[in-house]
């Protein structure tokens, strides 16, 4: 008997409904990806890795096919239990860092434990994964635009981890970084893929795609090449 | 709301971020609660000054005669010939009232007059002297007066003393400015203030002379214009009303008086001072519309200006529906805001207003009037959160993808 993956594609399409006209983004996309497991994504502009991202992600969900993350069909949740899928289950690293402007760094870290716990952290695990990501006492009171864009990274990535994610989705990670802060971030996710974490990573970058344990290229919303 | 709700951090910090636009969106609700507040303060102390005026004369039933009878729907008007209470009507009252009370007949018209060469205007009631201490006191400050006038007497109204600068002992002359000789006579004392009161002499702005003067001077010997009743227990107003209705009123189709009494009067003035006060108040209300207008327009810059925010939010967990109850905490907060300054603002401007326009503040304080303020303050904050309601929904029911996009 064969363990069920992690996240699991059977068939995905997603087709937009434009003025233009429909525009499929995925091409009955079938995948498999287990548990530990670290995958780059690559592949060039418009080939599907944001629109896939995006479908892992649970912020949207197939036009047709199957996506099962955890053994449950998302196409069958309502939105409320993907949106809780997605704060229990999933810690997104974007490009862009996307901090809340409003919050300083250990609220921004503190913020998904709020939306889990319903009240304030007070295990003190929000201070401790911010120093964990190198982020010190006095920086984490900073709001983001007062942090340079590695530091905005790494309060990014605590913020991902704050809530035990099993799947990690990083959306080009070190895109906005240079490259010794980049090759950094890239250390910080090994480390979390080699506690157990899976880390999916989208990246035009094959240097940093030589981190991951398997690569998929995409191309005009399909799997053109596994290796 | 939980305290330390993350969400209202959130929308505290949106608030401060933008507050001077804020704080512009917020003077709409300001200026509304104010209005509300304040002419719903000013009716009802206007409606309890003019219950206490007016209860101070409630063991008192007014006579009058009930000269002027429409006819019955589609016929032409009938005008009775009662244009006076006679003294056969006045013995009749006088005979049911009995010990039970006091019968006082009243002759009244209005007149011209000059007091140390300055002429006015003002009511002239023809009165018994031995009737007056009944229901009229004296303000003796303006000096030493006396109710026991004689012929040629009178007593003026405290309006007219203030306004004319009387002493007892000043003399009056009363007729028409143009008349070339016009009776003078002596002020024998001064009013207290009566203000509005029910029992229909009001004599703040009047001369008061003896009925036999009055006779002579403007004839109607015995020709009421009023009669009032002045009873001893005021549970039986009832009875005697209708007694008196009885005895006199024979003729059902043509009554010969009418009988009210300060309840009857007290309920249509409060009624109608009721319907004024929410007709201003409902004015005061458009300016929480376009208030209302205002916050909408703040809240919908306020989302829209966020949309990543929001996208942010959205894409890392949050529900729509905490997304919905951050924007509805800018919009109370907001309200809040507006309604806390209109609220002072409402007892400031409120009591000046009440002061100068009703005179007292006695009532200001009573629950009546006040409850005008947490009223005003209440309907500000519902405004406000109505007005967020949309704004709220839109940021709510954004696409997380096409928001995280948004620059």
């Amino acid at each position: 008997m064969t363990e069920t993956p992690l996240i699991q594609l059977v068939g995905v399409t997603k087709t937009y409904h434009l003025e233009s006209g429909d525009f499929t983004a995925l091409k009955d996309v079938s995948l498999d990806i287990p548990e530990n497991d670290f995958v780059a994504i690559m592949g060039p502009s418009g080939s599907g890795k944001s629109t896939m991202m995006n479908q892992l992600g649970l912020l949207d969900i197939p036009t047709s096919g199957t996506l099962c993350i955890s053994g449950k069909d998302v196409s069958r949740m309502s939105n409320l239990e993907r949106t809780h899928m997605r704060r229990d289950l999933i810690g997104y690293i974007f490009q862009k860092f996307y901090l809340i402007p409003l919050l300083s760094a250990y609220e921004n870290v503190e913020y998904p434990l709020i939306l889990k716990y319903k009240k304030r952290d007070t295990s003190g695990k929000a201070a401790e994964l911010l120093a964990r990501v190198g982020i010190d006492a006095g920086m984490s009171s900073h709001r983001p635009t007062q942090l340079s864009g590695g530091q905005q990274q790494r309060v990014a990535i605590a913020r991902a981890l704050v809530n035990d994610p099993k799947i990690l989705l990083c959306d080009e990670p070190t895109g906005n970084l240079d490259r010794k802060t980049g090759l950094q971030i890239m250390d910080i996710l090994c480390t979390l893929h080699n506690e157990g974490r899976t880390v999916i990573l989208v990246t035009h970058d094959p240097k940093i795609a030589e981190y991951a344990t398997r690569t998929i290229r995409l191309d005009d919303g399909q799997i053109v090449e596994e290796s | 709301m939980k305290f330390g709700d993350i969400f209202f951090d959130l929308s505290m910090r949106s608030v401060r971020l933008n507050f001077t636009r804020s704080m512009l969106a917020a003077i709409g609700i300001v200026i509304g609660v104010v209005a509300i507040s304040s002419m719903g303060m000013l009716g009802t102390n206007m409606q309890l000054e003019v219950k206490e005026q007016l209860s101070s004369s409630a063991n008192t039933i007014v006579i009058t005669p009930d000269s002027v009878r429409m006819g019955a729907p589609g016929t032409a008007p009938s005008s009775s010939s009662n244009s006076a209470v006679t003294k056969t009507q006045l013995t009749k009252i006088t005979s049911v009232v009995g010990q039970n009370g006091t019968v006082i007949p009243i002759y009244t018209t209005s007149s011209q007059f000059t007091i140390n060469s300055l002429p006015g205007r003002g009511m002239v009631y023809g009165l018994d002297p031995a009737d007056i201490p009944e229901f009229l006191t004296l303000n003796n400050t303006y000096g030493q007066g006396t109710t026991n006038l004689g012929v040629n007497e009178v007593l003026v109204g405290s309006a007219i003393a203030s306004n004319f600068g009387v002493t007892v002992g000043d003399r009056i002359k009363i007729g028409s400015v143009t008349a070339s000789s016009r009776p003078q006579l002596r002020i024998a004392g001064i009013l207290n203030p009566r203000g509005t009161v029910a029992d229909g002499v009001s004599t703040d702005n009047a001369i008061v002379v003896n009925s036999k003067w009055y006779t002579n001077q403007y004839g109607g010997k015995d020709e009421y214009n009023q009669v009032n009743i002045i009873v001893k227990d005021t549970d039986n107003i009832p009875d005697i009303e209708s007694a008196v209705d009885a005895k006199i009123n024979t003729n059902a189709k043509s009554p010969a008086i009418r009988i009210r009494d300060a309840e009857s009067l007290l309920a249509t003035t409060t009624s109608t001072l009721g319907t004024v006060t929410t007709f201003i108040m409902a004015i005061g209300g458009i300016s929480l519309v376009v208030a209302a207008v205002s916050i909408f327009n703040v809240m919908m810059m306020s989302v829209n200006e966020r949309i990543q925010e929001i996208g942010i939010l959205l894409s890392i967990g949050t529900e729509r529906g905490e997304v919905r109850r951050m924007f509805l905490y800018e919009a109370f907060i907001l309200g809040l805001l507006g309604a806390t300054i209109g609220g002072i603002c409402s007892l400031l401007i409120g009591y000046s207003v009440v002061d100068s326009m009703i005179g007292t503040t006695q009532y200001f304080f009573m629950f009546d009037s006040i409850v005008y303020v947490p009223l005003g303050m209440a309907i500000g904050i519902v405004v406000c959160i109505i007005s967020g309601v949309y704004p709220a929904w839109k940021a709510s029911n954004m696409d997380p993808i096409d928001a995280l996009r948004s620059e």
